[in-house]
């Protein structure tokens, strides 16, 4: 068994063993990756709503394109089909609050659930002003209906509860259910039982929402019905698919050209396979790496992973191209590994600073690319040359071979066009105020269309902003009811100044217990209660008894037992409660969801004076951007520390400033003009712009290090056509991710695609002394 | 209640002086339909009585009546307070309290509202075909004095409202009276202005 047989014997076992440890593997979406080892309580919250709070669960659904009349029949049909659908918890479409059950609850439960009642509010007076409203009432064109409440309800409870649940302004009702103001499109709001994270859940719920409708829609005989639906479950649906869309188109089209052209100049399928040898090992053992050290995988990880190791393609091409009957692949190998070495080396220092971020996502991705370059390179040195038939030789290259090194050696007249573009670079990237784009938004690969009909549907259902949020936090679930109500009265306040339009809160449907016992004990007993309405009721014309209803109704609430979240169950109010009020692992979390809200910085100021550190308005827009800015300037500042790393290393290894400074100024240049030119082409960049250059340097510091090395021995025409040939499948392969719509494989796609050919034009420009002349 | 009664025995008076002059020409819903068809917009003066059983007094109220063909009706209650109610189509704006609060909804929502307001709307609109949907329709006088007997045929209208009996001469209605089903009832009587 010789060398070459065992570092083969090594590679499986190393291969088998990465491949248990992957399928252990634990993968998750889980958004924590984002925050910052010591998350603030807001960003914490934050993550939180994101990954399973109410809003991220809301699906707002428009059926248009019939009739009124058939628009609300398919609303209703549709409501009826999901609500038995577990896959929902929540249909509004209008009637669902006022569904027999629902009001009953509310009437039967009027004197605890209402926040008039105080003991004033039953004093012969209040009654006298009550009494005179309801004959005002019965005057009224409403009055006929009003009659049997009256008597029951003098002093309107129902219709201040009502009122309050449907929100002020709700959507408009026709026939039932809610509509826009044009009566053109009937609207719902639905919740998934999933949590938002969740996405194929989501995903699955969307389809049945669509299988809904449409037999809906064929039972209706309405052909032109149509749906349309958004929220945050939409997005993520549609954003990974659209990714995936695009990524698998773009990435087969990339892949059959390189797959080609490799082919064309390979001549072999085999040695075109074990081309992916080291790469595919490389990522075998990356994730085992992670999934050891972090205890599971984030799905990012994988994705950008993948991507930032793709320099280890060009390994296997360098090791083939320079690979001549004469010298066999281990003579190449020993000529090319020292450069090749120094390139994983550098590559790495770029990585590590990954590896020290503060964000578990950032961490995980360096420790990815580390462990999958190592052991690329690794590969290509030690297993690639035994897995390659004897005297192997890539053959009938050598007139392109001698045609690109022609060219590169021309290259020098390049350096005064380099010194005018990175001067032109700088002035782009001097002159923007605003170079990186700090909004989380700005990754949001939805497109505009859609964030229009959001808007849209938005706004005709008065739905919650999905921004402003305040969360309570108390150790039971009656504090945290007790604390909601404190936030209540600071909201209502804050709602009289106008700082806000309206707020949900959980002790609207159901109030913590000392609220609903002020409320019990604050109701007079039968015998004095029947005297106030006699003594009110004077100078009024209702005849005597008219309003036994409501004294037995007062008695009846004083005797009954206090409301608990089981007097709720089943309806659709357990629903809503469950909604905003959430246990979670530090207690009790009461969630109050603003909308209309005119002056955040206002209401913030009214929640200070309840001086509770557990109350926190949570902006989450404002929130999510901070915490990705704090992600971004994170990742740029490590980023640039490995800038200093890879100065340092080069230094050391190639000693002589002028080598240095060629190949150093060469990945900078390339870097620097390829950013420029993005930015000149009006992209604001991004965190997936930063990983694009990180691969840059990656892949370009290899070209950088070859022509330092021809230095010493002069480039021959096979390396120069490797570097030529690698350079166009990086090229080719990120190039045509440039053209994707969606933001994450555009700016990884454009950055590589410019800035790898750059580099190699760069490196070669910059080329030291005579390179290249032998 | 004897006031109403009264304004109804006054009514069958006046009407009874005239109904010599029609009696040629037999007097037909559609008759009736066409008078009002004809008129495009009106305005009239109202005062309306509630007779509640539990209330020992009718309540009342007054104001302006304002119609515009072909879906417009405004209710503007002056007396006892301002109250507005605007009619347009489907839509229903209900406008009350100081400061003034609006409420919108459709007649589709409450069927009670719509048997109620279509029974006035539909004929000054002298739509005799939404007449028929909502109610079972009977027409009975002459041009000069006329009753039109409107019955409920929605359940959950009839539940509430047993009959609605407009009454009024040639294109002008003089009076509504809803019945409804408790007994309760309310009275509105009409005064058009002069064009």
């Amino acid at each position: 068994m010789n060398r070459s047989h065992l570092a083969i014997a090594a590679w499986l076992l190393l291969l088998a063993a990465a491949a248990a440890v992957i399928a252990q593997t634990r993968y998750s979406a889980d958004l924590s990756a984002f925050l910052p080892r010591q998350p603030s309580a807001a960003q914490q919250l934050l993550v939180d709503q994101l990954r399973d709070g109410v809003v991220s669960r809301l699906v707002l659904v428009g059926i248009g394109g019939a009739p009124p009349a058939k628009l609300a029949e398919a609303s209703r049909a549709l409501a009826q089909r999901l609500r038995g659908d577990p896959r929902f918890v929540r249909i509004d479409n209008g009637d669902a609050l006022y569904t027999e059950r629902e009001r009953a609850f509310v009437f039967e439960h009027r004197y605890a659930l209402s926040p008039a009642i105080d003991a004033a509010h039953f004093s012969t007076e209040a009654l006298h002003a009550a009494l005179e409203d309801s004959l005002e009432l019965l005057a009224s064109p409403g009055g006929l209906a009003a009659k049997p409440l009256v008597q029951a309800d003098p002093t309107g409870e129902v219709l201040l509860l009502t009122d309050r649940m449907a929100g002020g302004s709700r959507p408009e009702l026709h026939d039932g259910v809610w509509v826009n103001s044009t009566s053109t499109e009937a609207l719902l709001v639905l919740q998934t039982q999933a949590p938002g994270f969740d996405i194929d859940a989501q995903e699955d719920a969307l389809a049945a929402l669509h299988t809904g409708f449409e037999d809906v829609r064929r039972a209706s005989g309405a052909a032109g019905l149509e749906l349309a639906a958004s929220g945050p479950a939409v997005f993520a649906v549609q954003s990974r698919a659209a990714i995936k869309g695009d990524a698998v188109r773009f990435s087969s089209l990339a892949t059959g050209l390189v797959a080609l052209l490799l082919l064309v100049t390979f001549r072999s399928p085999r040695v075109l396979a074990l081309g992916l040898v080291p790469v595919l090992s490389g990522a075998a053992v990356g994730v085992a790496a992670v999934s050891l050290y972090f205890g599971e995988v984030h799905g990012i990880t994988l994705g950008f992973g993948a991507t930032l190791i793709g320099e280890a393609v060009d390994y296997a091409i360098y090791l083939f191209m320079q690979t001549d009957a004469r010298r066999g692949a281990a003579g190449t190998l020993a000529r090319i590994w020292p450069t090749l070495r120094l390139g994983v080396l550098t590559s790495i220092c770029g990585f590590s600073a990954l590896l020290l971020s503060g964000f578990p996502g950032l961490s995980q991705l360096g420790l990815f690319s580390i462990a999958g370059l190592v052991t690329a390179a690794l590969v290509t040195r030690f297993v690639l040359p035994g897995l390659l038939p004897h005297r192997f030789a890539i053959i009938g290259v050598e007139r392109a071979g001698a045609i690109v090194r022609r060219t590169f050696q021309h290259a020098r007249k390049l350096r005064p066009l380099l010194a005018v573009a990175v001067v032109a670079a700088f002035a782009v990237l001097l002159s923007r105020e605003q170079l990186w784009n700090d909004e989380l938004a700005s990754l949001s690969p939805v497109p505009m269309r859609d964030q229009l009909l959001d808007r849209r549907l938005r706004e005709a259902l008065g739905a919650a902003d999905v921004r402003h949020i305040v969360v309570a936090r108390a150790a039971g679930e009656d504090q945290a009811l007790a604390l909601a109500e404190r936030v209540e009265l600071a909201l209502e306040q804050a709602q009289g100044e106008r700082l806000l339009a309206r707020f949900e809160s959980p002790a609207q449907v159901l109030p913590s217990a000392a609220t609903q016992l002020r409320r019990r004990d604050s109701l007079p007993d039968a015998p004095t209660l029947r005297r106030r309405v006699a003594d009110a009721s004077l100078g009024l014309p209702f005849r005597s008894g008219t309003f036994e209803p409501f004294i037995e109704a007062v008695a009846q609430a004083r005797a009954a037992p206090l409301l608990d979240r089981a007097s709720l169950t089943g309806s659709a109010l357990a629903v809503r409660l469950d909604a905003l009020l959430a246990r979670h692992s530090e207690g009790w979390f009461a969630m109050l969801p603003l909308s209309g809200v005119a002056d955040a910085k206002g209401i913030e100021h009214a929640l200070a004076t309840l001086a509770d550190p557990h109350v926190v308005m949570l902006d989450t827009k404002s929130e999510a951007d901070a915490l990705y800015r704090s992600y971004l300037h994170d990742a740029i500042a490590l980023s640039l520390a490995g800038a200093v790393a890879i100065v340092i290393l080069l230094s050391a290894a190639l000693r002589t400033p002028r080598r240095v400074f060629a190949v150093c100024v060469a990945l900078a240049a390339a870097v620097l003009v390829a950013t420029a030119t993005l930015v000149a082409l009006g992209q604001a960049l991004t965190i997936f712009h930063l990983v694009g250059m990180l691969l840059v340097v990656a892949v370009g510091s290899n070209y950088a290090l070859f022509f330092d090395r021809a230095l010493v021995e002069g480039i021959d025409d096979r390396t120069a056509l490797s570097l030529a040939l690698a350079n166009t499948t990086t090229v080719i392969g990120f190039g045509m991710l440039g053209f994707s719509s969606a933001p994450v494989l555009t700016a990884i796609g454009s950055t590589v695609g410019i800035g790898a050919f750059l580099s190699l034009a760069f490196a070669a420009a910059l080329a030291p002394g005579e390179a290249g002349m032998s | 209640m004897r006031t109403a009664v009264a304004a109804t025995l006054v009514a069958l008076g006046v009407a009874g002086g005239h109904c010599a002059e029609d009696l040629e020409a037999p007097w037909t819903l559609p008759r009736l339909m066409s008078e009002f068809a004809a008129v495009r917009s009106s305005r009239a003066r109202f005062t309306e009585r509630k007779f509640m059983r539990m209330l020992d007094r009718p309540l009342e109220a007054s104001g302006t009546l304002a119609w515009d063909a072909p879906s417009r009706l405004e209710k503007l209650t002056l007396r006892p307070k301002r109250e507005r109610m605007l009619v347009e189509q489907e839509r229903v704006t209900m406008e009350r309290g100081t400061p003034p609060k609006q409420r919108t909804l459709s007649l589709g929502d409450i069927p009670m509202l719509r048997a109620f307001i279509e029974s006035i709307r539909a004929t000054l609109a002298g739509d005799l075909a939404t007449l028929e949907r909502f109610h079972r329709v009977e027409l009975e006088g002459t041009a000069e004095h006329w009753r039109l007997v409107l019955q409920p045929s929605e359940a959950k209208t009839k539940s509430v409202v047993r009959v609605i009996r407009i009454v009024g001469r040639r294109g002008d209605i003089a009076t509504v009276e809803i019945e409804q089903a408790d007994g309760d009832r309310s009275v509105m009587t009409l005064v058009r202005d002069e064009p």
